[in-house]
């Protein structure tokens, strides 16, 4: 039989709670920290004096006192001396930050990623941002880790990048090579694109509060970051979440997959731009383009707009039905396809989610904006120190 | 969920001389949410506004705010409650800079002069808590904003002066695809952060994109109020044109 938790688990536990807090909270007075986390004072002034001790957080007094009596000390999370790197692999562009904890985008650098380009050729750059963001560090800041975002399938054991099918990757020892690159800055963990975005938003962005959420991510692909219960679902290998993969309609195109069909082979950029006659284009500005002729009256790119639109809400829908999220966002290119086509996407979720699914979805687009995928990141590199803040 | 609304008009009725504008039209605002006003041309939704902000009053029922009746007798009686109108043109001034007209009239001073430093961060945090990014400076002309960032300096003023409810009429019209996503996100956050937001749009995509509720009017009289999980846009689209749906039942 297994015992009870330890003393040592149960303060790890505790210490872990409080730094996550003000991580995604940012400044807390020890008054609220003592509600929020149900603790009594003395505990939360033995827990913040530990992470004062660990440089983790600090400790000031508030601003200005707003009611009478001794005001409660303001706990913050230490942004400039304890951070993550965080690097992001995208179809068209390569970024890399330092980001503090609480969230905060220190510095920032990107590059284009020319189609075609290599794993190898692309670890280079990236290795570089690193190596000069590294030069610009303050003297006693700690590096808790790395954190890297691909827009493909990620083992999750080893960083191994399965099938990129955007970016024409197969079988790329990712997160090996950014290892033996970088080597000695903590540990590393390489995650999809759509789940660190959902990490993201979940942590402090448009679904802050919610623990139920499906994230979708668009351009030529489509993916999701699903989170149930407040937990990432990765599934068993960590390649959960292709719902551009799921077949909505049997009789349709084939899909890069291999299958016919796919959700992306409907609703991706691909399928907005031909049905709005423009195939021979590609890319974030023609989906705007499109968007855009639509408003001003264009009707063939209001017919385009509109069939993907009817399409996306059958996949929602279907999502709606699976999950019962309290949120789901449309990021990437979806987001600006649900603010046009926002009648159409709703009008299908009505018809096809359940009520009891989908009486209290909401829909939104991400507050996080691009950073979502850095911010999304860089928590994959924090999430191994709010499990245990004083080792690692 | 609240479990009375912020605001709620009950049998609202209105003439000008022989002409019944409105006639028993009811409206619930709820905290939190979005409620789109819609209607055709002349169905009233500008009367009716007119009412709530106190500039007409109306011949006959009860508003009330909060759950206790009011009377909103003038545009100052509005403001009192928290109530704030933001119509097309926006009330800001093009000489004053974004900080100038955020606390136009309302300056904080400290001593005899104006306390600028506090009042640029307040106008800062206000953007910030509404993720308003796309402001350079908070110092420039609002001549200089483009019409959607001028949209979103006039929801942060509502912010900032703690109002409660927000009416905006057609906040993307004449606005270019960018700015009207940026608006509508604005607007969205707005709702996020615990206020009473009514949205009035002749754009279904607009009113579908951020609405929780939609208010249908039709010839002056309340054709249904309906939540957005439970109609579809062709159902609102006949509730403008007709004052009936068919399959989304009897008005409400």
């Amino acid at each position: 039989m297994r015992a009870g938790p330890s003393q040592d688990d149960v303060r790890r536990n505790n210490l872990g709670g409080l730094l996550r807090y003000v991580h995604v909270n940012g400044a807390t007075t020890r008054a609220e920290l003592t509600t929020r986390l149900g603790l009594n004072r003395s505990t939360i002034g033995a827990l913040t004096a530990d992470l004062i001790g660990a440089g983790l957080v600090s400790e000031a007094a508030p601003r200005s006192a707003g009611r009478a009596g001794r005001p409660s000390l303001v706990v913050r999370p230490e942004s400039g001396r304890v951070y993550a790197y965080a690097l992001s692999i995208e179809v068209d562009r390569l970024r890399a930050a330092r980001i503090g904890l609480g969230g905060r985008v220190l510095e920032q650098y990107e590059a284009e990623r020319p189609p075609g380009m290599t794993a190898d050729e692309a670890i280079q750059p990236l290795a570089r941002f690193v190596a000069t963001m590294r030069t610009g560090v303050p003297d006693g800041a700690r590096c808790v880790g790395s954190g890297v975002a691909v827009a493909g399938m990620v083992r999750q054991s080893d960083g191994m990048v399965r099938l990129a099918p955007t970016i024409g990757w197969v079988d790329e020892p990712i997160g090996e090579a950014l290892r033996s690159e970088l080597g000695g800055y903590g540990r590393i963990s390489v995650g999809n694109h759509a789940d660190v975005c959902a990490l993201a938003e979940h942590a402090r962005g448009a679904a802050a509060g919610s623990d139920h959420v499906v994230y979708l991510y668009g351009d030529v692909g489509i993916g999701a970051g699903i989170i149930a219960g407040g937990r990432r679902v990765t599934g068993h290998g960590g390649y959960g979440g292709e719902v551009g993969h799921m077949v909505v309609n049997p009789y349709g195109r084939p899909c890069s997959c291999g299958s016919r069909g796919c959700w992306e082979t409907e609703i991706g950029e691909h399928a907005l731009l031909r049905l709005a006659g423009r195939a021979d284009r590609t890319g974030r500005d023609e989906v705007l383009a499109v968007v855009d002729a639509a408003m001003r009256g264009d009707s063939q790119a209001q017919h385009a707009l509109r069939q993907v639109g009817d399409w996306i809400g059958f996949g929602v829908g279907n999502l709606v039905n699976i999950f019962n999220p309290e949120v789901v966002i449309f990021g990437g290119t979806l987001r600006d396809v649900y603010l046009g086509a926002a009648a159409q996407i709703r009008s299908r979720l009505n018809a096809i989610g359940l009520p009891a699914c989908r009486e209290h979805v909401r829909l939104r687009t991400p507050e996080l904006g691009t950073d979502a995928a850095l911010i999304g990141a860089a928590e994959l590199a924090f999430d191994h120190l709010l499990e245990d803040p004083l080792v690692s | 969920m609240a479990a009375t609304p912020l605001l709620e008009l009950r049998g609202i009725g209105k003439s000008f001389g022989p002409v019944q504008v409105l006639r028993d039209v009811g409206l619930s605002v709820w905290p939190g949410e979005v409620t789109a006003l819609v209607g055709d041309n002349g169905a009233g939704k500008s009367t009716l506004v007119k009412c709530i902000s106190g500039i007409h009053t109306p011949d006959a029922g009860t508003v009330l705010f909060d759950g206790r009746e009011v009377s909103i007798g003038s545009p100052r009686d509005a403001a009192g409650l928290g109530i704030e109108v933001l119509y097309q043109d926006l009330a800001l001034c093009d000489n004053l800079d974004i900080v100038q007209n955020m606390f136009l009239g309302r300056e904080i001073r400290w001593g005899g002069v104006l306390d600028e430093a506090t009042m640029e961060e307040m106008a800062g945090e206000t953007l910030r808590n509404l993720s308003i990014r796309t402001v350079a400076s908070l110092r420039q002309p609002v001549s200089r904003l483009s019409g959607g960032q001028r949209q979103t300096v006039a929801i942060a003023k509502a912010v900032l002066w703690k109002s409660r409810v927000v009416i905006l009429d057609e906040p993307t019209a004449a606005l270019g695809v960018a700015q009207t996503a940026q608006v509508l996100e604005v607007v969205r956050r707005l709702a996020d952060s615990g206020l009473g937001v009514v949205l009035i749009s002749h754009n279904m995509n607009d009113v579908f994109a951020v609405s929780d509720r939609i208010a249908a009017l039709y010839l002056g009289r309340t054709a249904a109020q309906v939540k957005v999980t439970d109609v579809s846009h062709a159902q609102v689209v006949e509730l403008i044109t007709s004052g009936t749906s068919g399959r989304s039942g009897a008005p409400s």
